[in-house]
């Protein structure tokens, strides 16, 4: 099978953003990494070939600065047979359909050199943004079929069945391929890189697609504009309790409670 | 569709579960009418499905002007191509500057699936409307909910979003709106995908959002079994039981509790939380708690710095004694 995991970097969402004195979220500190919910889809996509044991591969794909690089390198270490990076430096500001139509772009043209997709993964959203809305708005371009929030799957011939996860449980839904996928967290976590797969990895080169190539910038153009971005109210921080026991420091905080009239 | 081509009217898409509005749908009513009582128009709700009526008059009853429903055969089971595309014919029909929907799982892909569909725009996870002139101006969250953001769709319509759940209250409502049927089918070919199966692993309704009190355990209750403290606390207290990720991810639990980022955003009177870090992801669940205390073993737990109160322990220990002291002042 012929597979593709399209990955976001974003900066490190162990990491509390705040606000910078330009009006901007300060990220620029924070290390980038693979978006959390697209190291899952990898992890899922490389359980697959690893399952089928065909001779299926994967290509990452990343839309990013120059420094992404790194991110699909990542890739390479845990699954990725090859990478791509559209480089974005260009384009001041867009939205999630521009991403999608410079996506849809580059399937295009790596469909031109290495065949058709059988299955596109995304993860369910960046943790960035949290919007949720590339998969859906890549699939709805290629005319491809779309199951959300993945949480496991299998393919049978030329259809897959996908564990969809819903709020009270999951559905099981089906669909031939090509299908795009949106990945949740699934029940285990992703694999770590063995060192030797660290050093394969750095060997292997990284493709650039021009932008140019794949879109019109008409086509880029932002249709939800953000207006203004600001921190939440922050809490103060209260007392800290730490008496010689904890059966002490128990009972003095139940004794807060009561005064602050909240039990 | 572009702006000069639509009317002032708000859809909002109420979803059914088991044959009666869910929350989250009846709530996106209320930024709805945020809207009409600026700009004019009716709050118009969509209500698909079969069997559908009672669903629908419980909608009108609810703060819909009005409410067109589509009751048909196809629509029984939910699936995200079929009911986009009724959807699709409904808001050609109506042309809605601004479609809501409630921010559940299928509420946030039918929203995008809608935004590629007339190639517009959709803001999601929205806690809050700011009506700017003609223009709604949607806030949202984004870094983990460490950042608000305020974002506007200038041109392209209808202008979609999705309200975060439990962000809004459901309208008050003395006013009954009128319900009119619609014939619709879903267009042949738009179906790629087939539900086969709809299991349902959790069948205890939680209500986090509206509870008073919650008490959380995390990874630092080390087992199933210690998780059970949290679980009698709540219980004493007559409150709710939350969980972080890895508590949910161990089997203590059920995902249904979780708090955070991907879970239920909380703002009970008190919340308790004991063997919980404080990651981002969680804490932008619970920082519009009145009153938080936190029980953790690590003085620089970043739970600290939004807690009322902190108790640096064992919560194996501390849980025990609050449990006991509760008791007793609960019994007079
Ligand atoms: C995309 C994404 C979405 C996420 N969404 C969510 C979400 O919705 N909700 C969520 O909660 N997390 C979410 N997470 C996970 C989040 O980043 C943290 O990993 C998680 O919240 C940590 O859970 P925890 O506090 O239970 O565990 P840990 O961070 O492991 O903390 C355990 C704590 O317990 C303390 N402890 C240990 N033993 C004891 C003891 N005996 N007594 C007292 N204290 C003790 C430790 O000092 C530690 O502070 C998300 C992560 C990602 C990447």
């Amino acid at each position: 099978m012929n597979i593709l995991v399209c990955i976001k970097q974003v900066p490190d969402d162990s990491v509390e953003v705040t606000m910078g004195a330009d009006g901007k979220p300060a990220v620029e500190g924070i290390t980038p990494v693979v978006n959390a919910f697209d190291t899952y889809a990898l992890e899922m996509a490389t359980r697959l070939k690893e399952t089928l044991d065909d001779g299926s591969e994967i290509t990452a794909l990343c839309i990013g600065p120059d420094s992404a690089k790194n991110s699909l390198k990542n890739c390479l270490a845990v699954g990725a047979d090859y990478a791509y990076l559209v480089n974005n430096e260009s384009v001041d500001e867009t939205d999630a359909m521009g991403i999608a139509h410079i996506l849809k772009g580059a399937v295009e043209k790596l469909v031109a050199e290495k065949g058709k997709f059988d299955l596109i993964f995304t993860g369910k959203e960046a943790t960035d943004v949290a919007l949720g809305h590339t998969g859906i708005y890549l699939a709805y371009k290629l005319g491809a079929a779309v199951i959300t929030d993945a949480m496991d799957l299998e393919v049978k011939g030329d259809r897959v069945t996908v564990k969809h996860e819903t709020e009270e449980g999951h559905r099981v839904i089906e669909a031939p391929l090509p299908v795009v996928l949106t990945v949740t967290k699934p029940a285990y976590d992703p694999r770590y890189p063995t060192i030797k797969n660290k050093m394969a990895a750095r060997r292997k080169p990284i493709d650039e697609l021009k932008l140019g190539d794949l879109v019109a910038m008409d086509q880029l153009t932002a249709k939800i504009r953000t207006v203004s971005e600001y921190e939440p109210p922050r809490r103060a921080a209260g007392v800290k309790i730490k008496e010689e026991s904890e059966e002490e420091s128990a009972v003095k905080a139940i004794q807060m409670m009561v005064d602050a009239k909240v039990l | 569709m572009r702006k000069e081509d639509t009317t002032s009217n708000v859809l909002v898409y109420v979803e059914l579960a088991d044959g009666a509005p869910v929350k989250a749908g009846l709530e996106a009513l209320t930024p709805a009418h945020m809207l009409t009582e600026k700009n004019g128009g009716d709050v118009i709700a969509a209500v698909l499905g079969k069997g559908i009526s009672d669903a629908a008059g419980l909608v009108a009853a609810a703060g819909a002007d009005r409410v067109i429903t589509v009751d048909s055969e196809e629509l029984a089971e939910y699936d995200l191509d079929a009911y986009a595309d009724i959807l699709r014919q409904i808001i050609e029909k109506e042309k809605p500057d601004v479609v809501l929907l409630g921010g559940t799982g299928d509420g946030k892909d039918l929203a995008p699936k809608l935004a590629a569909i007339f190639d517009a725009a959709a803001a999601a996870d929205v806690t809050d409307i700011k009506v700017d002139g003609e223009d709604a101006v949607f806030v949202t969250t984004e870094y983990s909910g460490a950042i608000y953001s305020d974002v506007l769709i200038e041109e392209a319509r209808p202008g979609i979003a999705t309200t975060r759940s439990g962000a809004f209250k459901k309208p008050e409502c003395e006013s009954r709106g009128s319900v009119e049927a619609a014939d619709l089918k879903v267009s042949d070919g738009v179906v790629k995908t087939k539900v086969i199966d709809t299991v349902k692993e959790i069948t205890e309704a939680v209500n986090l959002e509206d509870a008073e009190i919650i008490v959380s355990g995390g990874r630092g209750m080390g087992s199933k079994e210690n998780f059970g403290l949290v679980e009698e606390l709540a219980k004493i207290l007559g409150g709710e039981v939350g969980a972080t990720r890895p508590a949910i991810e161990d089997g203590w639990i059920t995902k249904n509790h979780q708090i955070g980022q991907s879970g239920k955003v909380v703002a009970p009177k008190l919340y308790i939380a004991a063997g919980v870090s404080g990651a981002v992801q969680h804490l932008s669940g619970i920082t519009g708690s009145d009153y938080i205390v936190a029980i953790n073993k690590d003085e620089d737990a970043p739970i600290f710095s939004v807690a009322n109160v902190g108790i640096v322990g064992d919560a194996m220990k501390v849980l025990p004694v609050m449990i006991e002291e509760i008791r007793k002042i609960r019994e007079g």
